[in-house]
């Protein structure tokens, strides 16, 4: 009998058309770093490697391209709101875990619906609540890092909930069942044992939910002030890397003197989202 | 509680889940220091008769019980039993090995830690005697520090021991705790628990009649809930009183 070897021709047609596809994508990602590398070079060429970007002043038309405002700016609403969201995120996990078992499934579909929120609804929410409440209690403007930042922590609270809710859900009944059956206190358990055994899926949540505040740029626009001075305080107004991005596209079209400093921006947030993949990654492979 | 081995007394335990009976009306005595051996087809009650001498069962949604069980001295259904103090006298060991994702001596070390036994000199004896008990500490000597989860499933199912052993327990409630592993590793658990009997009071669910026939001093059968027979193993084995029973036993059941 004739060995059977291959398969029958255009078997192979509709993997040739997905990976196709695939290229594509992968093109366009390579396309998106080589346009915004290309900017920076040309950044450099005509600004030199310029001393001035590691200052504190920012007028990109006369040469001064002081970039630690933002750099400040998006540090601090970034840890504010991964601070303010992570332990009630947890709470909402562990409430959901230990109390409400079997409402699991009713809250995750909510919270996904909470996901989907667009952010300039979050934007909005702050603009019209935080702001003016911020305002209120201060006396200041109102518009800070401080509402950037709460903004953010509210509109990452529902990915990190479902994030956390997943990791603990992974925690085996059986280990549970085996810290309770030496004596321990339901505290104990959920101490010692479930937030332990979770820790590096925490982790993970963590830095997926940096990554999205990091990257938001509308609803922190909307209600961060958009001062381009380095702050001195979370009550004062600021920017972020993203929020001034923003701002600067219709002030620095091409052609103007400074445009190419907006590529070299991008690329830092580039490299900055591209290093919180890896440290996922990273994690990944420490919780195996 | 004194330093023998605790009696068990159990006085017409009925327990539910909804509407759905799991025990009913069972009533038995077992001498401390033996071992009683559970058998009976799945979902006859076994497991859930386990579960309720260290209340675990309470977990379970909609759980009512009634009646009385006493093991040495605890009233275990009183709702105002500490639970914890039950849970620390009456160690368990589950079916699948539950050893936690921690190393070897963290897994021995959780039950005392959790009691505030800081002092690593005392932890460590613990675990010493704990594992040696549990006829583990030859193979696991100088790997404590490893995962617990690069032992095999016999080790671990030892190690599981071991850990409920290192809360100086005086009663161990075994479900099933050779179904998943290989014959090797059965013998090595059978063995351990002959050489626990006397200074524990040891309660087996089985599946495998050989087992239960081989290291049991007691043997219970229990069909739907109910408890048919319970009598010293070799009178079971050898003359049922109840026809259900030698049914059972010589597989023409079902």
């Amino acid at each position: 009998m004739k060995p059977v070897t291959g398969r029958p021709r255009g078997d192979h047609l509709l993997y040739r058309v997905v990976w196709l596809g695939a290229l594509l994508l992968l093109m366009l990602g390579f396309a998106i770093a080589a346009i915004l590398v290309w900017g920076t070079v040309k950044f450099v060429i005509d600004h030199g490697l310029n001393p001035s970007l590691l200052g504190t002043i920012y007028q990109p038309t006369h040469d001064q391209f002081g970039l630690l405002p933002f750099i400040a700016g998006s540090l601090v609403v970034t840890m504010i709101a991964i601070v303010v969201a992570l332990p009630l995120a947890l709470s909402v996990a562990v409430t959901v875990i230990a109390t409400l078992p079997r409402q699991m499934q009713m809250i995750r579909q909510i919270l996904s619906g909470l996901v989907a929120i667009p952010s300039v609804v979050f934007g909005w929410w702050g603009l019209s609540l935080l702001v003016p409440s911020i305002r209120w209690i201060s006396g200041r403007p109102g518009f800070s890092l401080l509402a950037g930042g709460l903004v953010l922590a509210i509109m990452i609270l529902p990915t990190l909930s479902l994030l956390s809710i997943n990791a603990l859900d992974r925690v085996s009944v059986r280990w549970v069942e085996g810290s309770l059956a030496l004596g321990a206190t339901p505290d104990q358990t959920l101490g010692r044992l479930i937030l332990s055994v979770s820790r590096i899926p925490l982790l993970e949540a963590s830095i997926l939910a940096v990554g999205r505040a990091l990257g938001e740029t509308m609803a922190v626009q909307m209600v961060i002030g958009g001062r381009v001075l380095l702050p001195h305080g979370l009550l004062s107004p600021g920017a972020t890397l993203t929020t001034q991005l923003l701002t600067d596209i219709s002030l620095l079209p091409p052609g103007i003197p400074g445009h190419y400093v907006l590529d070299f921006m991008a690329l830092l947030l580039l490299v900055a989202m591209y290093g919180m993949v890896v440290l996922v990654e990273r994690t990944r492979r420490w919780s195996l | 509680m004194d330093s023998k081995a605790p009696d068990l007394a159990v006085r017409h335990l009925s327990v539910r889940y909804g509407e759905q009976v799991a025990l009913s009306d069972v009533s038995l005595d077992l001498e401390g220091g033996q071992v009683l051996a559970l058998i009976g087809p799945s979902g006859c009650g076994k497991s859930t008769f386990l579960r309720v001498l260290n209340r675990l069962v309470d977990r379970s949604l909609e759980v009512r019980y009634e009646g009385e069980v006493v093991l040495g001295g605890i009233r275990i259904l009183d709702p105002d039993t500490d639970l914890v103090a039950l849970r620390r006298a009456v160690g368990m060991v589950f079916q699948q090995p539950s050893a936690f994702p921690f190393s070897v001596f963290d897994n021995v070390a959780y039950g005392p830690r959790l009691q505030g036994i800081r002092s690593s000199h005392r932890l460590r004896s613990i675990v010493e005697s704990s594992l040696k008990k549990a006829a583990l500490w030859d193979e696991v000597r100088g790997k404590l520090r490893r995962p617990a989860a690069s032992l095999s499933g016999g080790q671990q199912q030892r190690l599981c021991i071991a850990r409920a052993l290192a809360v100086a327990p005086r009663v161990l409630l075994l479900d099933e705790p050779t179904a998943a592993l290989d014959p090797l590793s059965t013998t090595k658990i059978e063995e351990l628990i002959l050489s626990l009997r006397g200074d524990y009071t040891l309660i087996l669910v089985t599946h495998n009649l050989q087992q239960a026939a081989r290291i049991s001093d007691v043997t219970a059968f229990f069909r739907q809930g109910l408890l048919v027979e319970i009598a010293p193993t070799r009178e079971m084995f050898t003359a049922p009183k109840c026809a259900e029973t030698e049914e059972f036993l010589t597989g023409r059941y079902e």
